[in-house]
């Protein structure tokens, strides 16, 4: 009762003894589609960014590690759009009209993955895939597919 | 005897209206979402990536793969807070 809701913007600039990284300017269904790739890309940053912020959510502690998983993510989405970037697009395409979910786009994502692993070498693993199953990305003809053709 | 076809005029009546309000409701989703199909099932997460999509795009829908962020990007941020 006490308090009006402010939506609050703030133009100024950072300090100057913060070093600047240009910010990614990929959206959501892009990087659903790289996520993967970036996960076995940038392992390390992204393992260190993540046990930095589970020390202290402070927003101040982890701006180093954040910045190398920005240039890191940044490099991959280069390097894919420089090689592969038809399959890329028709793969974040597919995943904008399906409400960003896998399971109707694996039609795509065969070639992506293929073109991801011949021209850059990075494989999409899920981690948690039980031994011996085959994952759910394999599947020649799973349960869960798009209705029409 | 000639086919009661005043009798069938409410059959061909139900098809055309049932079709054209869902053609409508379609038609009309698909334009708030830049000619997609809605999202559904959004979660908090969602949420955040479609607002991130707004600063960089203009538009919750919009979907670019530039690595090169738009320079309002580094400043149009908001957060809701409370004025007390």
């Amino acid at each position: 009762m006490s308090g009006n809701i402010v939506v609050a913007m703030d133009s100024a600039p950072p300090p100057d003894h913060i070093p600047q990284v240009p910010e990614l300017g990929a959206t959501s269904a892009p990087l659903k589609s790289a996520a993967f790739f970036i996960g076995a890309h940038c392992k390390e940053y992204n393992e260190d960014f993540m046990l930095c912020k589970n020390e202290k959510r402070d927003p101040a502690h982890c701006l180093k590690e954040g910045r190398r998983v920005t240039r890191c993510a940044t490099d991959l989405i280069n390097k894919m759009r420089e090689n592969c970037l038809s399959q890329f697009d028709a793969h974040w395409q597919c995943l904008e009209k399906n409400n960003q979910e896998y399971q109707y786009c694996r039609k795509f994502e065969r070639p992506l993955n293929a073109c991801m692993f011949e021209k850059i070498g990075l494989t999409k693993v899920i981690p948690g895939t039980p031994e011996g199953k085959k994952p759910i990305h394999e599947i020649e003809n799973p349960i869960f597919k798009p209705i029409q053709k | 005897m000639p086919v009661p076809w005043e009798a069938l005029i409410p059959f061909g009546l139900l098809t055309t209206m049932f079709g054209a309000a869902g053609t409508l409701m379609n038609v009309s989703a698909r334009a708030q979402n830049q000619g997609k199909p809605p999202r559904y099932h959004i979660d908090e997460w969602d949420e955040m990536m479609m607002e991130r999509d707004r600063r960089l795009t203009g538009h919750v829908r919009g979907q670019t793969s530039d690595t090169q962020a738009p320079p309002e990007f580094k400043s149009n941020s908001a957060w809701v807070g409370k004025n007390y």
